[in-house]
């Protein structure tokens, strides 16, 4: 029983070793499409909660985008640059996770990794939504503190500090535990 | 026209079946807990009181031993608190880039998990111990990609590296829940 345990724990890393390189390359295929959309998505998600609609997320090239206010003046509208892709590597992760699991038949693995992908799909929109009103609550000087309280600032801070870093590294995880946490907690299912 | 002969199906009993939260219960109970303990740990290490009395020294740590082994490889860096540099690149180790966050996701999945505590603090000593060697190994090779291979620093900083130290923190995980930590048995 340990030693058929111990197999399927063997199995699983040398899998997902296995499908890093290969789901990392189809990552990179993807990522300029996938910025684009993410830009999109989370600018209509930011605009929902603004009257009138001023942020708008241009890209800068496949990797890069700024955070723009159509209000600032023209010479400080492009107010903030940050990378798009550092948001979503943890795809990456996910695929070979979710690819990698031994013992399930593959229509089962890819069915489950894309509920999964859906799920990190909308919670990328999210954080970028975080992110962007991170920026205006803490990262534009005098103009944050005139339109932002502390609670405020402290809220959007905290929020995306949470989302950027345990969240979405440990998104991955907590995907792949919601589906298969039962192969470990009950190994004889 | 023939008519089918028809057997007729006995019919079991209709077993009430329970609600999906009682039938799932373990599985919910591990990512609840899992969520709670791992959101907890990062606004912990947020505070900046915890922040500059434990997480910056340890940084630190790890910069003096990163810096120690770049000059047994003749790189003939110098150390200033959490930056390493060198005649051709520096680099300042920040949280991100300190292993914590494997740490932190390492801790919580291994805490949430039901376990024997022996199984458990071995488990944490050994997996932490274990990131703490590929963040170190991730460290020292940044530098040298930021000397040798600085058009791919970026990249590898961000993508590759963190991809590296988390799935190394989850693999570590796997491994100990499916081998070591025989939820089966009550916790002590």
């Amino acid at each position: 029983m340990a030693s058929a345990r111990g197999n399927w724990a063997a199995r699983l890393v040398r899998n997902v070793l296995l499908a890093l390189l290969p789901v990392w390359l189809v990552w990179s295929l993807l990522t300029p499409a996938y910025n684009r959309f993410l830009l999109v998505s989370a600018r209509n998600l930011v605009r929902l909660t603004e009257s009138p609609s001023v942020t708008e997320l241009p890209r800068r090239d496949e990797h890069f985008a700024y955070v723009q206010r159509l209000d600032f003046p023209p010479a400080k509208s492009l107010v903030h640059s940050f990378r798009v892709t550092d948001l979503h590597f943890h795809f990456v992760l996910l695929g070979a996770l979710f690819l990698g699991v031994p013992g399930i038949p593959w229509r089962v693995r890819l069915a489950n990794f894309g509920w999964a992908c859906l799920v990190t799909v909308f919670f990328d929109i999210f954080l970028l939504f975080f992110y962007v009103k991170f920026v205006y609550a803490t990262q534009l000087g005098a103009w944050s503190l005139a339109h932002y309280g502390a609670f405020a600032r402290n809220f959007w801070g905290l929020g995306k500090h949470l989302l950027d870093l345990p969240f979405k590294l440990g998104l991955p995880l907590l995907l792949w535990a919601g589906f298969y946490a039962r192969m470990l907690l009950d190994p004889a299912a | 026209m023939a008519r089918r002969k028809e057997t007729p199906v006995s019919k079991a009993p209709a077993v009430p079946q329970e609600p999906f939260w009682r039938r799932n219960r373990r599985e919910i109970t591990f990512l609840v807990l899992f969520v709670v303990l791992l959101g907890g740990g990062f606004t912990l290490v947020s505070v900046n009181w915890i922040n500059d009395h434990a997480i910056e020294p340890f940084t630190a740590g790890i910069a003096r031993l990163s810096g120690f082994i770049l000059n047994l490889l003749g790189q003939q860096v110098t150390m200033r608190g959490t930056i390493i540099s060198s005649p051709h690149f520096a680099v300042n180790i920040r949280n991100g880039c300190n292993g914590i966050e494997a740490m932190l996701i390492f801790l919580a999945a291994v805490l949430a998990f039901p376990a024997r505590w022996r199984s458990r603090l071995a488990g944490l000593a050994l997996g932490i111990l274990a990131i703490q060697v590929v963040n170190l190994i991730r460290v020292v090779a940044l530098f040298l990609t930021g000397v040798y291979f600085p058009k791919i620093f970026d990249t590898s900083h961000t993508v590759i590296w963190q991809t590296i130290v988390i799935l190394s923190g989850v693999l570590l995980w796997i491994y100990w829940a499916n081998r070591f930590a025989r939820p089966g048995e009550p916790a002590a």
